[in-house]
């Protein structure tokens, strides 16, 4: 008698539990709920965006879930597989190179139907947002890129420490004087042009106005002769020394106070505005400017850059709301007050906010990244084979550098493997384009 | 007979969790990875089939794959025998009855209890050509330390000496359990004969552990054609693609380009030539292991 009423007590609270989890929370009741998915930077905190806008209206409730950059990409996939993704992702991959696989919905009658101001957006950030002549997503962050010059070691080398290099001749030039040994080993260097998170040579055919795929997009070019000057000029640098005696010397380069510029071994060094505040935490008494990126003699500075940008994954349920949330998020407003807020300092992608004087009071020197942010180029350019691409550039640099092979070899070789890959992928895509279609917003 | 029947029901009733969990887990992937290696396939999208497209490639137009597979077999073949080796000099040391002995026992197996990504990391340290501790310590003899793994011509050997590291574990337990077990009257009869302990373990423990010996050395061919993390981690298989080892050349077909048809079919010939390795293994076999209870088929 005890025992089964035990078991009624024990049944009755586990079937309460049960309801009560599967409950939804007094928020969801009575809003929507738009979920989130965000790649975790160097914290995991929600954006403040997205409690600002749970605040500022009364008919959505966004929630923001973390995910680690490791493997975000095939959790993100996965989730779309599975028919249930999130409304919102946030992801930092090229556009093209989702969108060529049907993962993203596209935006191009929503962006028509509310008559979106897309010129508030950077326009290689813009461009960005497209594949095929669809848009996909909307840009969210970006970081942008600057040359930082050590004054200090400028002044030790005999040079002018307020006339940092303006073009490639003078980095070399500014190199050779920079350039210290102490007991045969390479103590200081001018600059690395493989030390940084920026291709050098790229910038350099960048600012040539070099394609690297033809019109149709069927054809990739890499042997031309911009990116083979710009593969020499980089070759360049190792008459002084040999590649595995700068390997050396950047062995002992690391992370914080390791940092190549930052423990002022290196005088010049390309980076963006976030390394502002790198240098403010690990040593803030470093004497350093910022300027433009260099350029050739003849051709103005260009600056490479990609974004952190917000879709709507294929199968979401919540598309309007999530759109909602989107457009929010890329204002003026919120944008201006997002990057100021931030501790990670995250470049705004609205011009408008990125121009505010509010925002160029952030720092003396953030005009000049803005600046540079208008004269930038995507490094998404081969969208169906992206990653092959970049493993490709990088061997062809590795082996231009090294000697293995010249600029001109080393470039046709990429190529051909790029060509290769690009023609499987272009008939996977034919085939697949004709049997396939790509969510729409109204769909 | 019906109760036989019904037995059987039974047992395959109380199996029955396994064959699903194997059948969904295992089989499923197993023929699907099959069909899929004939296909063109990004995961989000619907698959092509191309016939044995991936395969002719990747044997006739790839030279990535020749590059991955001299590197993987550059890695097995230096690296099994010496990692066999060394374990079993480290099993003879251990099975010797001193004191202490089971002390050091489990120090020698404590390292391999440790993920190969925290080795890796800590790898990356010790090989530092600068600072790391390697090059000090043969700085400290007057020997130039190589650059390690920036110099495409020591980046292979690097990451083989990483696996001194896992001498000691499962392979040595296993060494020094068929070591002890081999019967002591046999050393007596070398002994009478006036052999020293090179005869003994020439003439009686080797042959005598050979079974164990050789099940080392397939599953070890095995483990290290899978070689992935140390390069994973530390190199990205560069400089130069000089650790552009199989299984990583497979990863980044699979999940940067997201060519799952290719990967596929990239992991069906490893499955063949790992086939192929084992299948000369055990022809060889019956030139060098002795069975004690006459030859085994």
């Amino acid at each position: 008698m005890r025992s089964k009423l035990n078991k009624t007590v024990i049944g009755l609270i586990f079937g309460l539990l049960v309801v009560y989890l599967f409950l939804p929370s007094q928020k969801a009741r009575e809003r929507q709920v738009v979920r989130y998915w965000f790649v975790a930077g160097v914290k995991e905190d929600i954006p403040p965006c997205v409690p600002w806008f749970n605040a500022a209206q009364e008919s959505i409730h966004v929630e923001g879930i973390a995910i680690p950059w490791n493997e975000h990409e095939k959790k993100v996939l996965t989730a779309i597989l599975s028919g249930d993704p999130p409304d919102v992702v946030n992801l930092v991959t090229p556009v093209p190179k989702w969108a060529a696989r049907k993962a993203l919905v596209r935006l191009d009658s929503i962006l028509v139907q509310d008559r979106l101001d897309t010129a508030q957006f950077f326009p290689s950030l813009w461009q960005e947002m497209k594949y095929r002549g669809h848009t996909y997503a909307l840009p969210a962050y970006t970081g942008a890129f600057a040359l930082f010059y050590n004054k200090r070691m400028l002044r030790e080398a005999g040079l002018n420490p307020d006339q940092p290099p303006a073009t490639w001749e003078d980095v070399h030039a500014y190199a050779r004087k920079l350039l210290r040994r102490e007991n045969g080993k390479i103590s200081r260097m001018g600059f690395i042009p493989q030390y940084g998170n920026i291709e050098t040579p790229l910038i350099i055919a960048f600012e040539r106005g070099m394609q690297f795929v033809s019109e149709r997009g069927d054809r990739v070019t890499l042997q031309s002769q911009p990116l083979i000057e710009a593969l020499r000029w980089e070759r360049d640098f190792f008459d002084l020394y040999s590649v595995d005696e700068v390997s050396a010397f950047m062995g002992g380069f690391g992370y914080g106070n390791q940092h190549g510029f930052i423990a002022e071994k290196v005088a010049l060094f390309i980076n963006d505005n976030s390394f502002i505040d790198q240098i403010e935490k690990y040593n803030p008494g470093l004497e350093y400017g910022v300027a433009m990126i260099p350029s050739p003699d003849d051709a103005p500075s260009v600056s490479a850059a990609g974004s952190w940008w917000l879709a709507i994954p294929r199968g979401a349920k919540n598309k309007r709301a999530a759109w909602t949330f989107m457009k929010y998020v890329v204002s003026h407003p919120v944008q201006l007050r997002e990057a100021m807020s931030r501790e990670e300092t995250l470049f705004p992608v609205n011009r408008r906010a990125a121009h505010d004087p509010a925002f160029l009071a952030l720092h003396p020197f953030m005009h000049i990244f803005s600046e540079q942010m208008e004269q930038t180029r995507s490094k998404s350019v081969t969208p169906l084979v992206h990653d092959i691409f970049w493993r490709e550039f990088s061997l062809a640099r590795e082996r231009s550098l090294r000697g293995v092979m010249t600029p001109q070899r080393a470039l046709a070789e990429a190529e051909r493997s790029i060509q290769f890959s690009l023609q499987r992928a272009l008939e996977y895509d034919h085939y697949v384009n004709a049997r396939m279609k790509t969510e729409d917003f109204f769909d | 007979m019906k109760r036989a029947v019904k037995n059987t029901l039974r047992g395959y009733l109380f199996a029955s969790p396994w064959i699903a969990g194997f059948v969904v887990l295992g089989l499923y992937p197993v023929v699907m990875s099959l069909y899929y290696s004939l296909c063109q396939y990004d995961v989000l999208r619907i698959p092509q089939f191309v016939g044995l497209r991936n395969y002719r490639e990747l044997l006739f137009q790839d030279h990535y794959f020749y590059t991955a597979v001299w590197n993987t077999l550059f890695y097995t073949f230096i690296r099994s025998p010496l990692v066999i080796a060394g374990s079993l000099i480290l099993a003879l040391i251990v099975s010797k009855a001193v004191r202490g002995v089971k002390f050091f026992r489990t120090i020698y197996f404590i390292p391999s209890i440790i993920s190969g990504v925290i080795l890796s990391v800590l790898w990356l340290w010790l090989l530092n050509p600068e600072y790391g501790f390697i090059n000090s310590a043969l700085q400290f003899f007057g020997l130039p330390g190589p650059l390690w793994l920036i110099d495409p011509h020591w980046s292979k050997p690097a990451i083989i000496l990483m696996s001194v590291w896992s001498l000691g574990g499962g392979r040595m337990l296993v060494f020094l359990a068929a070591i002890q077990n081999v019967p002591a009257h046999y050393y007596e009869a070398v002994e009478m004969d006036g052999g020293g302990w090179w005869a003994k373990f020439r003439n009686v423990t080797l042959p005598f552990i050979s079974p164990v010996l050789f099940l080392w050395f397939i599953l070890e061919v095995i483990f290290s054609l899978q070689v992935f993390v140390e390069a994973y981690v530390m190199t990205k298989g560069g400089p130069l693609n000089s650790t552009l080892f199989y299984n990583l050349y497979l990863y980044n077909k699979a999940f940067d380009d997201f060519d799952m048809g290719y990967a596929s079919a990239l992991a069906w010939l490893l499955f063949i030539i790992a086939g192929i390795i084992t299948f000369i293994q055990f022809r060889v076999s019956n030139k060098w292991v002795y069975y004690s209870g006459g030859a085994e088929k």
